[in-house]
């Protein structure tokens, strides 16, 4: 079971990592970091290889172990077709960071890398679970380490903002506890036996009131965590407070978690509800897209207009998952991917900019004269933000909106609902003011004349670990087709059982159409 | 029947054995360093023993209708002793003399002995031999006059919840003719009103020596007023104890419908107002009171269950929290010194000193129940079990409630990885090597419990797991009282 091995490594190599951190000498920062670094990369060399061994076919690196048998919690993670993207997203991410912050002061505090590494093993095991009880667990253990992130190495008002982070996730998420013990009590009901595995789950019977509830617990959750429109109102001050390490994990890998959330439980496990609300979901969503673009138009900070830009792109996602079509979902899966790199690669840009000029950096010009390198680097996550063609945002994007438009055209010419629709046409804007707040700020961080000195361009560390974000986008940008098959089993199975019938017609066209990239 | 009277009662004879001996000691003058490790190692040798018995499946009844011994009980005792040997090492500087280790050690004689109590003589005078004590640890040496105010208002409030209790018990002997907690249990409170009376008494007696929503007045001023040491003895073995009692006594009656909405409203107000009024506490141990309330309130909710579990649940749920509450109050000893009470003491703590912040730490946010630490998977039981017997409202609620409670946890541990501003602290308390030691124990112990929540099942083929470790506190597994029973039934003979 060499899979399984590669598994374990996953998880095991920060872990390992996380226990050696405070044996190691005192005063030795840079031997802190090696470990660290080579922790990160125990489990990227894991996860790489799994998600190349993924094909979607079958659960690969299966770990099954019992745990409380009495509570149905199983240590039971694997890799299938919906986090395949997610577990590369993690532990790409992870390194990059790390290695981004080299030389910033945060890394000379061993708790910092103590967090990191605690925060990527339980980010993983939300993501890779395949227990529910496991992963609310791993769920809430992300809270610990990203709460004190922000709070000892944030800035000025971090204790308020840690506070808010923590509270506001969490109350998200005490209704999701009893929906899930609801879950296992109605699996007692019909099968005799407690079992919290998401694969008898998703085989129970609901009754439309407790799939109400289990969905409206699942979704505000994951509303929250993502963030969605109306419960965004934690973002901007942990954002803004978070280091620039910890909000490039937060707005690249854990509000994903919200997202992953909505995939992996809301639309199997109640799959009437998801589709009855689906209107509502998707207008929130809508909401999303253009108020974050709004808002993103207006700032004058980097790290502000960049956090806004977020949400906005968060709300394509929801937008292509309630849509819950087949090329809607692919692209959903492929904007976690691309907005995950690109947003992270974006805030690490920023965070050298200030390891570079310092408080200063909001008032820097003309970067392309003074550090070409860097220059062209942000110019190309900014590109991706804006979903030029070739680049990954440009296939997540369309995919999303060529499927909702779709499923909206099936929907309002079968006289359902014409919500879908007016959706899809009013989130198509979100992409031209995206355009717009995204070039701006190209352009005063990039061109412009100064007078100020040179600054330092990338050194080599810093290149290297900007490679395989770029390295990913264009990938995903020029060639999905090869991605996308690890995913399509998956997402049959996902629009199978909770979409209406997408016309095949049209899919199938399309999908040959992705593989030879646009 | 002879031997049976000895080694039934071991942990017990034990206990008293060194109660004894201390007597003497401190009569004879002898050197006070004694005291510490001679009662430390009568608790531990009182621990392995549970731990054999338990091994062996050992159940009797020593006299019929008073003492029986069963697996709930040896698991309880387990529970309490092991509590009591952590408390006794974390503060083996407080309880230094001979005369503290004699009051711990009578208290602990009165747990263990409600613990296998089966008649209302026997639960009598266990819990006076529990609370008594006590009354007199947080006068003696503390001496000041806000400490007696304190412990004078446990103390009436003790003896009014003894009133009620015995007046109770009475009534009972009134309704059924029998002083025997099983007839209570076992017959419908609203058969007869003197039984009925008698019932609501006994439950009200032991709800104001648990200190549940509306019998908690007195908390507050007698922790907030006594040592920290002794604070943790009354949050921690006091309050598991009389709480183990009510399950015992009133588990049976889980499946009565109105008893159940009883405690499960009064369940969900005293987890409401616990945490709510711990929110503005300053002090760790007011703080500490407040969180007790609210923690005997999820424990009071745990017997609305009707699946006939509640006693497991309870088990695992009163040993977690008491060894949590003795670790916490370790290590906020350790890091704020022994003079301080205020919470703003530790501001910062994790710099200088970051192993026994990490620790308290974790044991706030178990306490607080955010996975994925033991005090969850308690909370989880007892949640598990209300849902599933219908009560999913007052879960919310409950739930709610202990959102409520996320609040001041985590601004304590907040002030714990507060980044520090200016300098290190000047002061850094001493901690002895007895102090580390319990605090390692009390992290392997819940560590343990962590991992394996069903190593102490009953169930065929599990009891082998169950010798490992010294102090494993008692797990939640289903059906161990079915078994218990059984075995009592079948008088299994002792070797």
């Amino acid at each position: 079971m060499p899979d399984s091995l590669l598994m374990l490594m996953l998880f095991a190599s920060p872990l390992v990592g996380l226990a050696l951190l405070p044996i190691l000498p005192k005063n030795s920062p840079l031997s802190w970091r090696l470990l660290a670094m080579l922790a990160m990369h125990g489990s990227l060399a894991a996860g790489v290889v799994l998600f190349a061994c993924c094909n979607g076919q079958a659960a690969i690196g299966e770990v099954k172990l019992a745990w409380i048998d009495s509570l149905g919690v199983n240590l039971h993670l694997a890799v299938d077709g919906l986090n395949a993207y997610f577990l590369l997203l993690t532990v790409v991410v992870f390194p990059v960071v790390l290695a981004c912050a080299w030389s910033s002061r945060q890394v000379q505090d061993r708790l910092f890398l103590a967090l990191l590494l605690l925060l990527e093993v339980s980010l993983l095991g939300t993501f890779l679970s395949q227990n529910l009880m496991l992963f609310f667990i791993f769920w809430e253990a992300v809270l610990i380490p990203g709460s004190l992130m922000i709070l000892v190495f944030g800035g000025e008002q971090s204790r308020k903002a840690a506070t808010t982070f923590f509270l506001y996730t969490l109350g998200g998420s005490v209704l999701l506890l009893a929906a899930i013990i609801l879950l296992g009590v109605e699996s007692q009901q019909q099968t005799g036996h407690w079992s919290l595995e998401l694969a008898n789950l998703a085989g129970l019977k609901l009754s439309w009131h407790s799939q109400l509830f289990i969905f409206v617990s699942i979704a505000l959750a994951c509303a929250i965590k993502c963030p969605l429109f109306p419960f965004h109102s934690w973002l901007p001050l942990v954002y803004f407070e978070a280091p620039f390490s910890g909000t490039a994990l937060m707005a690249g890998v854990l509000s994903k978690m919200g997202v992953f959330g909505l995939l992996k439980l809301a639309l199997p496990l109640c799959p009437d509800v998801a589709r009855a609300a689906a209107p509502y979901a998707v207008s929130l969503a809508v909401a999303s897209i253009l108020y974050g673009a709004v808002l993103a138009l207006r700032q004058q900070d980097f790290k502000r207009l960049v956090a806004w830009s977020s949400l906005s792109h968060m709300g394509y996602i929801v937008l292509g998952i309630f849509a819950c079509q087949e090329s809607s979902l692919h692209g959903s899966l492929f904007q976690v991917l691309s907005h995950g790199l690109a947003v992270a690669g974006l805030f690490l840009v920023l965070s050298l900019l200030e390891q570079r000029v310092g408080e200063q950096y909001p008032r820097l010009n003309a970067l392309s004269t003074l550090a070409p390198r860097l220059a062209v680097v942000t110019m190309l996550f900014i590109l991706t933000s804006i979903a030029l063609p070739f680049t990954s945002g440009f296939t997540s994007e369309f995919l999303i909106l060529f499927g909702t438009f779709q499923q909206g055209m099936a929907a309002w010419r079968a006289g359902t609902s014409p919500v879908l629709l007016v959706c899809s046409v009013v989130a198509c804007s979100g992409m031209v003011l995206g355009a717009g707040y995204m070039l701006r700020f190209g352009r005063s961080l990039l061109f412009g004349s100064t007078e100020s000195s040179p600054i330092a361009d990338l050194n080599l560390l810093e290149m290297i670990s900007f490679a395989p974000l770029l390295v990913l986008i264009l990938w995903v940008g020029i060639y999905p087709g090869s991605l996308m098959e690890k995913t399509k089993p998956a997402i049959s199975s996902l629009t199978a059982r909770s979409g209406q019938q997408p016309p095949r017609l049209l899919l199938s066209a399309h999908v040959q159409g992705a593989s030879y990239g646009h | 029947m002879g031997i049976d009277l000895i080694y039934g009662l071991l942990p017990e004879h034990i206990l008293l054995a060194l109660i004894l001996a201390l007597m003497v000691l401190e009569c004879l003058r002898a050197d006070r360093r004694l005291a510490g490790p001679l009662s430390t190692f009568c608790l531990a040798a009182g621990c392995l023993v549970l731990c054999r018995q338990l091994a062996e499946g050992y159940a009797f009844r020593l006299a019929e209708g008073e003492i029986a011994v069963d697996r709930p009980a040896l698991l309880a005792r387990l529970a309490l002793l092991g509590c009591g040997v952590i408390l006794g090492l974390c503060f083996h500087e407080r309880f230094g003399s001979f005369k503290a280790r004699l009051l711990l050690a009578s208290s602990l004689l009165g747990g263990l002995l409600m613990m296998s109590a089966t008649g209302f003589i026997t639960l009598f005078i266990g819990i006076e031999m529990l609370s008594l004590p006590a009354f007199a640890l947080m006068v003696q040496e503390g001496g000041t006059s806000s400490a007696s105010e304190g412990a004078f208002k446990y103390l009436v409030l003790s003896s009014v919840a003894t009133a009620c209790l015995l007046f109770g018990a009475s009534l009972c002997y009134h309704a059924t003719g029998s002083l025997a907690l099983a007839t209570l249990a076992g017959s419908h409170p609203l058969a007869a009103p003197p039984l009925l009376a008698g019932a609501v008494l006994v439950l009200a007696g032991l709800l104001l020596k648990a200190a549940v929503f509306p019998f908690h007045g007195w908390a507050p001023d007698a922790y907030g007023s006594a040592d920290l040491p002794v604070t943790a003895f009354l949050a921690s073995v006091i309050k598991a104890a009389v709480i183990l009692t009510v399950a015992r006594l009133f588990c049976a009656a889980g499946s009565n419908a109105l008893f159940a909405e009883v405690v499960a409203v009064l369940g969900v107000a005293s987890v409401c107002y616990g945490n709510l009024a711990a929110i503005r506490q300053t002090s760790f141990k007011r703080l500490l009171a407040y969180s007790s309330i609210a923690h005997a309130g999820y424990m009071v909710f745990a017997l609305a269950d009707s699946s006939g579990s509640a006693l497991e649940t309870l088990l695992y749920y009163a040993s977690l929290y008491a060894v949590t509450t003795v670790l916490a109050c370790a290590c906020f000893a350790m890091l704020a010194g022994s003079a301080s009470d205020q919470l703003t003491a530790v501001e910062g703590a994790f710099h200088a000193r970051p192993v026994p912040a990490t620790i308290l730490a974790l044991a706030l946010l178990s306490l607080a129940g955010i996975p994925p630490l033991p005090g969850f998977f308690a909370k989880l039981f007892v949640f598990r079990a209300a849902i599933a017997s219908g009560h999913l409202l007052a879960s919310l609620a409950a739930l709610f409630g202990s959102y409520l409670g996320v609040f001041y946890y985590l601004r304590m541990v907040f002030l714990l990885f507060k980044p520090v501003t200016s300098g290190c602290r000047a002061e850094l308390t001493v901690s002895t090597g007895w102090m580390r030691g319990g605090v390692l124990i009390a992290t392997a112990v819940l560590v343990y419990c962590l991992v394996c929540p069903h190593c102490l099942s009953v169930k065929p083929g599990a009891r082998s797991a169950q010798t490992g470790t010294g102090h494993t506190v008692a797990a939640p597994a289903q059906g161990y009282q079915l078994a218990g029973r059984v075995a009592v039934a079948a008088k299994i003979p002792s070797p």
